[in-house]
């Protein structure tokens, strides 16, 4: 029997090589390699959504031998509770996830090449870092994150992150191509308009997640807001992605001072995520 | 405020435009990014004019940018499209059948395939089918705006008119008032631990804390609650949630002949009555020692520091149910541990904010939706004879946020109307 990380090797090695075969895709203007490279992120993808569920039973089967549920209420609570995504490990693979899951998204609605290029790297990065620099035992559930909104607050987190990735892998892109105009790759006027679209899903997403965190907050600590490190983090990312999106839709703004925003955005967006966590104690130093 | 606006050479129309400028409001949102940036390292600066003053400004800029916009959003989405502003759309394609087929239902079919109800007008000799969405887009960012006002709001009002303390209860302690920033704030009603309980996973980490209270208001029949981290409790004005614990021992304290009794909390420093202090390290319900079997059980245990004016300090152990260890200790005095409590320490707190707070976060959601789910896009098509007889459909549209969709809509529609028949 393989187990779950061994799986999860396998979903980053898929991420990876479909992040390869789309690049061999655009140099080529190959069709047969780009529907290799998306069989090979879909593949990846639902594998990894296998591992993501197992680790859920996983997690309910524990924590269900120490507190039986009593009813299908109970066992519904246990069930929203056990959702494996209450570590940095944890974070880290879901996090992968969405990256995988939103590039789809957006490959599937711009039939861009290098959108399969920029998500299969960043997800399969993100799986190697959960691997080698994260404790990926399941540990039961510390009585501060047991609470309905652990789902909501997280997911709504990681997807804006996702989509600050993604908008970051545009404008990297968007910034090189800019230094060096002529070669292959998408145009310019599209990199910029999927910087702002994906920044826009951020944003909002980022939002949703401050608010939950906030209404979470009130009911464990009696505060919405507390100036944790973290809750600082974020709401430093958000100022920046709301001068962004202000920028753009009410100055006009375009290119490269955009594409820089998207640049500088992602790394309050690391910093929130990862630098908080190691560098400054705090509420979410449980992350370590 | 719109006649000043409107002379902006005036040195108030000058004040104006700078109070509502997008310049400004980039400014002090990179200001306040940055010193949140100092804020992640020294959080005293979150009470501080460097934070506080950018931010006063910036709640004047947001209101300023809902004075001067809100009342064009509010017009134009008010505005519909009429069949006279459709034909001003600009023209995206044309199509054209003979003078024997009449494409007046065919170009219905499409158009209500694509888009849904159309709306129909003649203008003149022609027919025009209209369509559009997004109306109420323009008042997307006024929504969003509004709602971080009443968010900010909310936060004053918790600020000035809201109250946040701790209540540390030993159990079988009633209290009937809370501090707040060194001052005892009555509740109105008693408060009583009945008890505190920890509940452990089998690896030793900490499941579950739970005080049992008991409220009773004067001249009511007393009420019971369970507090739990996640799970507060609702009494009265206050809100009691669970935030930390510890143990309190009593000690019997020997010297010679004398002895005193001393209630002493983990981790606090204590005088004894001849001058000297204590303070308990660490207490453990049950200390095993590893034998032979299942180790050896030698029950409630404490580890405590002791010292004399001038003196160093000593470490000494404390065994309930093993006395004649004081036997050991070193000095004058000999500690006898008699029992061990918990005691809860809830946070208290009363915010007429947080109902604004919330209300803001709900107004949020409407204001997102509009201002990045709805794009304003409209359509039109005129149909009708051309000189020589043959029908003519010109199809307009526009939307100006979302090309993309627009595009795709275009070519589907152009799919549509040409399918079955010349073009």
């Amino acid at each position: 029997m393989i187990s779950l990380s061994e799986i999860l090797g396998g979903v980053m090695l898929a991420y990876l090589a479909a992040a390869f075969l789309f690049l061999a895709a655009v140099l080529w203007s190959s069709h047969r390699l780009r529907s290799l490279a998306l069989g090979l992120l879909v593949g990846g993808l639902a594998a990894h959504t296998l591992a993501f569920l197992a680790r859920w039973i996983i997690s309910y089967g524990q924590a269900a031998a120490v507190t039986p549920p009593a009813d299908f209420g109970g066992k519904l609570q246990l069930v929203i509770h056990q959702t494996p995504l209450s570590n940095f490990y944890e974070s880290l693979i879901f996090f992968s996830w969405c990256l995988a899951c939103l590039s789809l998204i957006f490959l599937h609605r711009y039939a861009e090449g290098f959108l399969g290029v920029v998500g299969g790297l960043l997800a399969s990065l993100i799986l190697a870092y959960a691997s080698l620099g994260a404790d990926s035992r399941i540990r039961p559930l510390m009585p501060a994150l047991k609470s309905n909104w652990l789902l909501v607050h997280v997911i709504t987190c990681f997807v804006g992150y996702a989509a600050f990735g993604l908008a970051f892998g545009a404008a990297i892109l968007y910034l090189t191509r800019a230094f060096r105009p002529q070669g292959q790759g998408p145009g310019l006027p599209l990199l910029d308009r999927l910087i702002y679209r994906a920044a826009v899903i951020g944003f909002v997403f980022l939002t949703l997640g401050i608010l939950t965190g906030a209404v979470w907050a009130e009911t464990a600590w009696g505060r919405y807001w507390s100036w944790d490190p973290k809750e600082t983090a974020s709401l430093i990312t958000w100022f920046i992605y709301a001068a962004l999106l202000h920028a753009r839709l009410v100055q006009g703004w375009q290119g490269r001072p955009i594409a820089w925003l998207a640049v500088a955005g992602f790394g309050a967006v690391l910093f929130t995520y990862i630098g908080v966590s190691f560098l400054l104690p705090g509420l979410h130093s449980y992350l370590n | 405020m719109t006649q000043v606006s409107s002379s902006s050479s005036s040195p108030l129309g000058r004040f104006w435009k700078a109070l509502t400028s997008l310049r400004l409001t980039l400014v002090l949102l990179l200001i306040l990014a940055g010193v949140s940036l100092v804020g992640t390292v020294r959080p005293q600066v979150f009470d501080n004019l460097w934070f506080l003053g950018p931010l006063a400004l910036f709640t004047v800029n947001l209101t300023a940018c809902l004075i001067r916009g809100l009342p064009q959003a509010l017009r134009r989405s008010r505005l519909h499209l009429t069949p006279d502003a459709a034909l001003e759309l600009p023209e995206r394609v044309r199509f054209s059948w003979p003078p024997s087929h009449d494409p007046h239902l065919r170009v219905e079919n499409a158009l209500r395939r694509e888009l849904g109800p159309v709306q129909k007008a003649a203008a003149g000799e022609q027919t025009v089918y209209f369509w559009e969405r997004g109306r109420f887009r323009p008042l997307g960012p006024y929504v969003v705006h509004l709602a971080l006002l009443v968010i900010l709001t909310g936060a004053l009002l918790g600020r000035f008119l809201g109250i946040e303390g701790r209540l540390r209860l030993l159990e079988g302690e009633t209290a009937n008032v809370f501090t707040s920033e060194g001052k005892e704030i009555p509740l109105g009603f008693q408060a009583h631990l009945d008890s505190f309980q920890v509940f452990y996973y089998p690896d030793g980490t900490p499941r579950e804390f739970r005080s049992d209270l008991t409220f009773t208001e004067p001249g009511k029949s007393p009420e019971t609650a369970i507090c739990r981290v996640n799970e507060p409790v609702t009494f009265g004005n206050f809100t009691f949630y669970q935030a930390s614990y510890g143990h309190v021992l009593r000690l019997e304290v020997r010297e010679g002949e004398k002895s005193q009794v001393v209630e002493a909390p983990v981790g606090q420093t204590l005088k004894l009555d001849g001058g000297a202090r204590f303070r308990v390290l660490e207490y453990q319900p049950d200390l095993v020692m590893p034998g032979d079997g299942h180790g050896k059980h030698l029950g409630p245990a404490a580890r405590l520091a002791f010292w004399e004016e001038g003196g160093h300090p000593r470490l000494l152990a404390v065994l309930k149910d093993h006395p004649e260890f004081a036997d050991q200790h070193p000095g004058p005095y000999r500690f006898y541990l008699k029992n061990a409590k918990f005691f809860s320490v809830l946070q208290v707190k009363r915010d007429p904010g947080v109902w604004w707070v919330y209300a803001g976060f709900l107004l949020l959601l409407p204001g997102f939706y509009l201002a990045f789910l709805r794009p304003a896009e409209r359509w039109a098509l005129v149909l009708g004879r051309n000189r020589q007889g043959a029908w003519e459909a010109r199809l307009l549209g526009a939307a100006p946020r979302a090309r993309e969709s627009f595009q795709a809509r275009l070519e589907r529609l152009q799919k549509l109307l040409k399918k079955g028949g010349p073009a």
